[in-house]
């Protein structure tokens, strides 16, 4: 009986044992759905113009992995290939985007390390460790034309007037919705006000189990997120003049209802969320609308492509006093004073300026040029993306994304103040406690403001922003 | 046959002062210094003290240093500043919740780690068959690099799609997800389980090797006396092991205390800062926020807060293995 036993587990073990290995065989073999889309048209040429002055040496450059994989297998090699054309070793490091900052910093206290760094967000803070960009900038416009304001707001201290990066590119950050979920009440063209994102994501959740997902985390997503809807409502963190203008009615009214958009409309995940949590929600049906960029949404096109059918995009949300997106991502290029070839740096990135067509391109239309005429024919693909989407004018919208789309520390500039603001979360939190009841709204906004104003007094000190006519 | 020294025979060499000149300096040298064991000690210390020192003592030095000075992450300078940062530290609500979770995690972290980590180590070194193959499972959480493991657990908690809150749904005792790490409570614990999960297998083994080293005797005489099983734990056990358990409860509030990679990957110090810690808080304000001196002001409140914990700890080991 015992031998029998032992027989019997061990036929057990062995049986569910090779089950769990052909069950893993076929999960890694399987799934999937087809891969990318084949693009629909030729990628656009390039160009190369040879540099002014001769270049040498050797060239590092450090940049965050793309969320759009494509992009790092198309630029590796054109990178290197402009080097080996203007006879500069070019090295490429990719790290993820959130280690970037440690790793910019521990370069500038080493006084030794890349070139060229890429930061996705305005990086105010390194103004007295890197270049001034202010003739990259001029060389730029006066080869492509204006450089967009948002860029630009992005990328200079007005205080001190440096360019402290160059930003040739940056990220739209619309809505994304599920149109399955949406057409049933009555908006199959998605939200168009925050007051229809409360009535048809309240009543989602009601009819259809759905939530939606606006984060209030401590992450980036949920940073933009605030943001734009405190801008909705007329309220800021700043203005123009750098002074902190944060405790208004107007963040009040904001924060009360982002209240009420929580209790009707989402679930305690958003104060969990990472950047990747509401990709992940919106693809997997689990959430009715989140804002972000187009990255997922290419992502859904090669793994499930019923989902990615699905997923549509909004502009921003209106609100009592405006519709407006901060970008998704700033591109901000700078050159550390201890850069050793400074001068390849700026030929690199005047190179990059008049390729930002075929950034574009590969990067599947989720880089946008902050040169419009470099990309004449963004427009055109836009109307009829070439990379599959259902229907192909899925992206219209996002053809006029510079009108709504603004830079962290509207109506001002991204100051190193807004950067530490943005870099605590104190925005997401605000709305968070008084979501969860925690405090009021008046409360939550009066201790934003408490640990905003001591971050804008020190940055001030230090002259790294305005004094705001004191 | 040998002279002192290891010196070969007399017979084959000249003997004398004049084969002590003959012999070369550099053997002389060497048999001198292997003779000196106070100079052998330091030489054999020297890697480990020159290592903590460039390791430990230059970045800790610097880290006071730069607590009271303005640098920032983008501008190296150094200019003195007094006690301006922790003027700052001590008005932001933040840093005091912080230090309130440092040691709320910590401390019920240790208790923790020392209950399982107890019962782990009994079970650890009962005769059964596959004992070293346990042994080795229950080592993992340990040897797994602690960012990885950490990233394991952030799955298994994720608001939509943990595998826990499935089981659960499953089996009926929940009806809608748990938000493990959106609701502070449950983040909070979150971040305590993760903690004891990962630092009960070193406990248990300390408390092992504690255990084995009891004498059998001891245990063997009680057992003839008639002490049943509580007894024996109470009266002899655990007296027997106390140094051990402290040592191990000493490693669990270090690791706790300045570990910042669960919150930091779990929850970010979210959500609305419930679960920021010391170590997380001054990563954010210094490296991510890029005020590198008030980040270091934070910090640096570990050092004292640990120094103490560990000589309360250690002390208390010797008095216990005086008496």
């Amino acid at each position: 009986m015992a031998n029998g036993s032992e027989f019997d587990r061990r036929r057990f073990l062995q049986v569910t044992g090779l089950a769990a290995l052909g069950g893993a065989l076929v999960a890694c073999g399987g799934g999937g759905g087809g891969g990318a889309p084949a693009p629909t048209q030729a990628a656009p040429p390039g160009t190369f113009t040879p540099p002014s002055t001769s270049l040498s040496g050797a060239l590092s450059l450090l940049m965050w992995s793309h969320f759009v994989p494509a992009h790092d297998a198309w630029f590796d090699p054109w990178v290197k290939d402009w080097g080996s054309k203007v006879g500069v070793a070019v090295t490429v490091d990719h790290i993820n985007y959130a280690e970037l900052p440690a790793r910019t910093q521990a370069e500038i206290q080493a006084k030794q390390g890349h070139d060229l760094i890429l930061h996705i967000a305005p990086v105010p803070q390194y103004e007295p460790s890197v270049l001034d960009l202010t003739d990259v900038v001029t060389e730029a416009e006066k080869r492509h034309g204006t450089q967009l304001d948002l860029c630009r707001r992005s990328s200079v201290n007005p205080t001190t007037r440096k360019f402290f990066a160059y930003a040739p590119a940056w990220v739209p950050d619309p809505g994304d919705y599920r149109q399955s979920l949406w057409a049933p009440v009555g908006l199959a063209n998605g939200p168009a006000s925050w007051d229809d994102l409360l009535r048809g994501g309240a009543e989602i959740k009601r009819t259809q189990g759905v939530q939606l997902g606006v984060g209030m985390s401590q992450e980036i997503d949920s940073n933009m997120a605030g943001r734009a809807l405190l801008w909705s409502y007329g309220a800021s963190i700043q203005n123009e003049a750098e002074e902190v203008v944060l405790n208004s009615p107007e963040t009040v009214e904001a924060v009360a209802f982002m209240s009420r958009l929580y209790q009707q409309a989402m679930t305690p995940e958003v104060f969990s969320w990472n950047a990747a949590s509401n990709n992940q929600g919106l693809a997997a049906g689990q959430l009715s609308y989140i804002l972000n960029s187009i990255s997922a949404w290419r992502t859904s096109q090669e793994t499930d492509p019923e989902t990615a059918h699905d997923i549509f995009f909004t502009a921003p949300l209106r609100g009592p006093a405006d519709a407006r997106a901060a970008s998704h991502v700033m591109y901000n290029w700078i050159v550390p004073n201890h850069a050793t070839n400074p001068a390849a740096a700026k030929e690199f990135l005047l190179h990059y300026t008049a390729n930002l067509d075929v950034v574009a391109w590969q990067s599947k239309l989720y880089d946008f040029p902050a040169y419009p005429d470099v990309v004449p024919d963004l427009k055109k693909w836009l109307d009829a993306d070439p990379f599959g989407a259902q229907p192909p004018g899925k992206l219209a919208l996002l053809g006029d994304a510079v009108s709504w789309s603004t830079n962290v520390g509207y109506p001002g500039t991204a100051n190193t103040a807004e950067g530490e603001v943005f870099a605590t979360f104190v925005i997401p939190n605000m709305f968070a406690r008084a979501a969860r009841g925690e405090v009021s709204a008046q409360q939550a906004v009066a201790d934003a403001e408490a640990q905003v104003t001591p971050i804008f007094d020190n940055w001030r000190a230090r002259g790294l922003i305005g004094t705001g006519g004191r | 046959m040998t002279g002192p020294g290891g010196a070969p025979p007399a017979a084959t060499r000249p003997a004398g002062p004049a084969a002590e000149r003959e012999r070369p300096a550099p053997t002389r040298y060497r048999r001198r210094l292997t003779d000196r064991d106070g100079a052998l000690a330091w030489l054999f210390l020297a890697p480990a003290v020159v290592y903590i020192l460039a390791l430990v003592g230059v970045p800790f030095l610097l880290a006071v240093a730069f607590s009271f000075s303005d640098v920032t992450g983008g501008d190296p300078s150094f200019d003195w500043t007094g006690l301006q940062n922790f003027g700052r530290v001590f008005a932001d609500p933040v840093f005091w919740r912080a230090l309130r979770n440092t040691l709320v995690f910590t401390a019920l972290s240790m208790v923790f780690i020392v209950l399982f980590g107890k019962v782990l180590a009994n079970v650890l070194i009962a005769d059964f068959r596959g004992r070293w193959l346990v042994r080795f499972l229950v080592l993992l959480p340990w040897t797994t690099p602690v960012a990885l493991s950490t990233i394991t657990w952030l799955w298994m908690l994720d608001s939509v799609f943990s595998p826990i809150d499935w089981v659960l749904r499953q089996v009926g005792l929940i009806q809608a997800n748990m938000f493990y790490l959106g609701r502070p409570t449950l983040a909070m614990a979150s971040v305590i389980a993760v903690h004891v999960w990962r630092l009960v297998p070193l406990a248990a083994v300390i408390m092992m090797a504690g255990l084995l080293s009891i004498p059998k005797d001891v245990q063997e005489q009680a057992l003839v006396d008639g002490a049943g099983y509580w007894r024996r734990m109470v009266e002899i056990t655990i007296p027997l092991t106390a140094p051990v358990i402290a040592i191990s409860a000493l490693f669990g509030a270090i690791f706790t205390f300045t570990d910042m990679t669960v919150v930091y990957v779990l929850t970010r110090g979210g959500p609305t800062n419930e679960t920021q810690v010391l170590a997380s808080w001054a990563f954010f304000r210094g490296i991510e926020g890029g005020d590198v001196g008030q980040g270091a002001a934070i910090a640096l409140f570990l050092f004292p807060l640990l120094l103490a914990a560990a000589i309360a700890i250690l002390r208390a080991v010797r008095r216990m293995e005086v008496s």
